[in-house]
């Protein structure tokens, strides 16, 4: 869950949305403060207005005694809360609702009544000297203060939604681009996977940039459709070509031993000849099915395949041969090997083709030991061991490349194809092949 | 039997006719595709002997067009490319056995026979024999003049493969396709030394030889 959800936040889409979130609901703010601020101010100036108004009807007043009757008066009818009036007579005494007093930290709106002493919260007052007394109007700023709280549900308001559309619509679009972008991907896994036919289907709604990467590997595949297809052809016109006079030249040969007399010389020299002409189309054959192997096509054909039983079949066909020829052939499974996914020809002929090099390239007496088993869990490990001369360690990456013989196997049967197409079947099936010491010998070791 | 033979090369063709004409069939050779689908929906042929890339009309197309009328010629066809992909597609074309290029006659010669014998349905026989020789079925065992023969289970199977193909030569390749299921070649002499193998408990303790060596084709019991 956490590991999909790090992955939906690395969506681009999901990123720009909660991008804009923010960055709107700063551009709000700031025009909400500013709008705050400029109404406050108004409304203090307002205020301001008010309060000289008051005093001037205060003023009105002929003497201090009507000054304090007013006071007395209004400040009965006034909220103390909103309103605090006061005018100390010339005699000293207090008329309102409230008293000034001033201490180190400032005015204080002192309460008349007896119940509590100081009105809280801020007040805006005019104070002015009248008929000999000091009068003071102060009116509360509680209304200015209620507009912070009006402010900040208009903030909410307007910006909740802003959130919550921006927020889905880049749900909506990321989890729509990942669909999108599995669909390219599985059109990459199926080429990768051999199948060059596969294609990316772009909709009409897809977004500009994943449509042109759609595109461009439909073209990419396209050219590499082509480019097989031209492998293939040139494959199939050097078969024609070359094995069509190879073919012919066999069935000559064929219809000249049958016409010298057997157990002649000329008998002898047409024998070898045919063995020739039927080496050369081995090497065709294997040349051509080297280049199938690495266009990949198999792939798509792959299937499960028992290792084992294929191993199995393979020691037996090869046993009698190898006690001719004075070699021990040896199997070794262990239990619950694995399938493995791959084509079970190719498989066959790769384990085939380690077998027979182990069979040409050591003496008489040589131990060829095969193991099948798991080098990590579901994972197939194939050895292929003898106790041969094995390979220097500077030519095990040579003997790979197409018909290069060791010095010494020169004379020894086979056209140095073996090993490569072992390395083809092994890379086609993505497995790792390593050429390594068996202490002695040659250790060919395959990791599925 | 009665043959065509669908082959654009004239000296391969010739061949092939000339060594089939040898045997006692009577043979057809045409040499591009076109020719070749007229002469193969006449009818009247026991085996179509196909080579997969013709002038006119291609192989496989030629192949399809008659698989698609109906037609059920056992058909053989020749090949240069010879790898899996291409027998895959051969077969599934509706080839019904498949030659690479290139051949020996001796080979093109036995799967022409097997092919013409196939569509009978094997008999269900219990007891197959060859002279004095008996391989019992149900019972897993073989004798020869009376006597038990030790036979390993996969030489019981190529010597059975054998004594149910009387008289027919049974080439290396087919015997590894048959018996092992093995579609490739594995290069050294493997199946020679399993007939050896085979010969030394059936054959050397005996006068007579019953698994004959066919030369330069293949192996055989005699009928």
């Amino acid at each position: 869950m956490t590991a999909r959800l790090a992955k939906f936040w690395r969506s681009m889409p999901l990123r720009l949305a909660l991008l804009l979130v923010a960055l709107f609901t700063a551009v709000s703010l700031l025009s909400l403060a500013a709008s705050y601020g400029f109404t406050q101010r108004s409304f203090e100036q307002a205020m301001r207005a008010d309060l000289r108004q008051d005093l001037a009807g205060f003023r009105a007043a002929p003497n201090a005694r009507a000054v304090a009757a007013l006071v007395e008066a209004e400040s009965r009818e006034a909220d103390p809360n909103r309103m605090v009036l006061s005018y100390i007579a010339p005699s000293g005494r207090i008329f309102g609702n409230g008293a000034i007093a001033r201490d180190e930290a400032g005015f204080h709106i002192i309460s008349l009544d007896r119940d509590r002493a100081q009105y809280d919260g801020a007040y805006l007052s005019l104070t002015d000297r009248l008929h000999g007394g000091i009068i003071t109007i102060a009116r509360s700023r509680a209304e200015i203060e209620a507009l912070g709280g009006v402010f900040l549900n208009i903030l909410l308001i307007s910006l909740l939604p802003t959130a919550l559309i921006a927020l889905s619509g880049g749900l909506v679009l990321a989890r729509r681009s990942k669909r999108h972008v599995e669909m390219v991907g599985r059109a990459l896994d199926r080429m990768t996977g051999g199948d060059l036919g596969a294609r990316v289907v772009v909709g009409p709604r897809w977004s500009d940039d994943l449509a042109q990467i759609g595109g461009k590997l439909n073209q990419m595949a396209t050219a590499q459709e082509a480019s097989v297809t031209a492998l293939k052809q040139v494959s199939s016109d050097i078969a024609h070509d070359l094995k069509t006079p190879l073919q012919r030249v066999a069935l000559q040969l064929e219809d000249l031993e049958g016409k010298v007399p057997p157990d002649s010389e000329e008998a002898e020299l047409v024998a070898r000849t045919r063995a020739e002409v039927a080496d050369m189309g081995h090497v065709f054959q294997a040349l051509l099915q080297l280049a199938q192997v690495e266009a990949g096509s198999a792939r798509s054909r792959f299937a499960p395949v028992d290792l084992a039983q294929v191993c199995q079949t393979l020691v037996e066909v090869y046993e009698p041969s190898a006690g001719d020829s004075g070699h021990r052939l040896t199997l070794e499974i262990a239990a619950d090997v694995p399938k493995v996914r791959g084509d079970r020809a190719l498989l066959g002929q790769m384990v085939s083709n380690l077998i027979e090099n182990a069979l040409r390239h050591t003496p008489v007496g040589s131990q060829i030991t095969i193991r099948l088993s798991q080098h990590a869990a579901g994972r197939v490990w194939l050895q292929v061991a003898d106790t041969g001369p094995g390979i220097p360690v500077k030519e095990r990456d040579k003997v790979l490349d197409r018909l290069y013989r060791l010095d010494r196997s020169r004379n020894t049967p086979g056209n140095g194809l073996g090993l490569s197409l072992v390395a083809a079947v092994a890379a086609l099936h993505g497995a790792e092949l390593i050429l390594g010491d068996n202490e002695p010998g040659l250790k060919v070791d395959l990791r599925f | 039997m009665k043959l065509l033979v669908i082959e654009d090369d004239a000296t391969t063709g010739r061949y092939i006719a000339k060594g089939l004409r040898e045997e006692g069939h009577v043979v057809d050779l045409v040499a591009d595709g076109r020719e070749g689908l007229i002469a193969a929906t006449a009818g009247g042929h026991d085996v179509l002997i196909l080579d997969r890339m013709l002038p006119q009309v291609d192989g496989l197309t030629l192949l399809k067009t008659l698989r698609g009328a109906g037609s059920k010629v056992p058909v053989l066809l020749l090949t240069a490319m010879g790898d899996v992909d291409d027998r895959i597609e051969g077969l599934r074309a509706g080839a019904d056995d498949y030659l690479a290029k290139p051949f020996v006659f001796g080979e093109l010669s036995a799967r022409v026979a097997a092919l013409s014998r196939r569509p009978q349905a094997m008999e269900a026989e219990t007891v197959l024999r060859s002279g004095d020789l008996e391989m019992n079925l149900i019972t897993r065992t073989v004798t020869r003049a009376g006597q038990v023969l030790d036979l390993l289970p996969r030489e019981f199977a190529l010597l059975e493969h054998l004594l149910r193909r009387k008289g027919r030569v049974q080439t290396r390749t087919m015997l590894l396709e048959a018996v092992w299921d093995i579609g490739f070649d594995p290069g050294t002499n493997v199946v020679e030394t399993h007939i050896s193998r085979l010969r030394a408990k059936v054959d050397r303790p005996f006068d007579k030889e019953i698994i004959q060596t066919v030369r330069g084709a293949g192996y055989r019991i005699a009928a």
